[in-house]
């Protein structure tokens, strides 16, 4: 009798755990979805508002230029939003590396980021930042085999956060090299801004993970960016890796040269 | 002529641009901050008439470690209440928690969902407010009836 006493209150205790941890996973799903819907509003309520002063006739000449310019601007970060819900999407129904199918494509990797660059500047100018993407060294870097909208979305997302984290007038410098040891070439991207506390520069990659710093700075966030960008790289059998040296966050990526190349990577 | 002024709070440029944009071809003062902060030091030195604020927002060096940045809105919205009752005052957010909703507008401030409400419709009522509430008589009513 006295056993199944036991038993009774061991179950209750469970299900009273249990019960909290699902109101905490309805509350995290709230608010993501909450910051989810805040991200994207945003830029499409700027393109808008943007598009009624141009039609409403109110900007003088001279502003009409700058305006135009932050349209695009937005429509860039309203893009790269889109396909990024996207890929989560996929990846929180775990079909990640069933449904992440992208034919293999020969990228030039400094290629890439100098059109990445482009998008992103003029967002970047809203508060004078520079991108810059020093070629030395990366233009001879040989092409890499890889799935490009995914390594795409890999630069775009830590770019974007780049430019979200900086501080004004300050700039962002990508840099590439080719490894022979590794036959890898290796991507590094650095910025000055809110900074990273050592103990995070491995969580910065988990699901849903930000840090003090980056919650205050931008409270929308949903901190999936990183995360995409590390299961991505992953899936291409890359590395990703953040520090902190002398005041600039830096990330690194390295892509194989071989990439997937002659290889089921991606497994059903 | 004495330019009403607007305090403009958000972090996200892309919100502040058009609209700073629209409120000037009318003719107001716009000043902008884009944190708590900001909004506090602003609201301290200088005579607002109105003010728009944000829930989401980067609280600022002063006040990080004391708000949630999810809530700094509500935060600034009870200071105004509080302490500014004759500063109309306009929540503009993506938010939709209708707890919070309500909460905002018990104090007296008017709330408009972002992307959903026309610029032209947020400046009507903005200059509305403007023009039918005079500064010395705000100031001394019940900042609950603002609505």
């Amino acid at each position: 009798m006295s056993n199944h006493v036991a038993e009774i209150e061991q179950l209750k205790k469970e299900n009273k755990e249990l019960l909290k941890k699902i109101e905490q996973v309805e509350k995290d799903r709230e608010e993501y979805l909450q910051n989810v819907s805040h991200q994207l509003v945003a830029p499409l309520n700027a393109i808008k508002w943007h598009i009624e002063n141009l039609t409403e006739g109110r900007l003088g000449i001279d502003r009409i230029q700058k305006v135009l310019r932050s349209i695009y601007s937005q429509a860039t970060l309203a893009v790269h939003l889109a396909k990024n819900f996207n890929l989560m999407s996929n990846l929180e129904a775990d079909h990640a590396l069933t449904k992440l199918k992208e034919p293999l494509q020969e990228i030039k990797l400094c290629q890439l980021l100098i059109n990445l660059a482009d998008d992103f500047q003029p967002l970047a100018w809203d508060r004078d930042i520079k991108i810059s993407v020093i070629d030395k060294n990366f233009e001879d870097a040989p092409v890499i085999l890889a799935m490009k909208p995914l390594v795409s979305q890999v630069f775009s997302n830590i770019i974007e956060n780049a430019v979200k984290y900086s501080n004004s007038a300050t700039e962002i410098i990508i840099e590439g090299i080719y490894q022979p040891k590794k036959d890898s070439v290796v991507v590094t991207i650095k910025n000055r801004g809110i900074g990273l506390d050592p103990s995070h520069t491995k969580k910065i990659f988990d699901r849903g993970f930000r840090s003090p710093e980056a919650k205050s700075k931008y409270p929308a966030g949903t901190g999936f960016g990183l995360y995409i960008a590390r299961r991505i790289v992953e899936i291409h059998e890359g590395e990703i890796t953040a520090k902190i040296l002398d005041g600039w966050t830096i990330i690194e990526v390295s892509l194989s040269v071989k990439g997937l190349k002659g290889k089921a990577r991606i497994r059903e | 002529m004495n330019k009403k002024t607007i305090l403009l709070i958000d972090d996200e440029q892309s919100f502040l641009e058009p609209l700073a944009d629209a409120l000037s071809t009318e003719g107001y003062r716009i000043l902008m901050a884009r944190t708590a902060s900001e909004a506090l030091d602003i609201l301290k030195k200088e005579k607002i008439d109105l003010v728009t604020i944000d829930i989401m927002l980067d609280p600022g060096e002063t006040l990080k470690d004391k708000i949630d940045s999810h809530k700094t809105g509500i935060f600034l919205c009870e200071e105004i209440s509080r302490n500014y009752p004759y500063i109309d005052a306009f929540c503009i957010s993506v938010i939709s928690d209708i707890k919070i909703i309500k909460k905002i507008e018990s104090l007296g401030i008017r709330f408009l969902r972002k992307g959903e409400t026309p610029l032209r419709t947020v400046l009507n009522m903005l200059k509305s407010r403007l023009t039918n509430v005079s500064y010395s008589s705000a100031r001394d009513s019940n900042p609950t009836k603002r609505n």
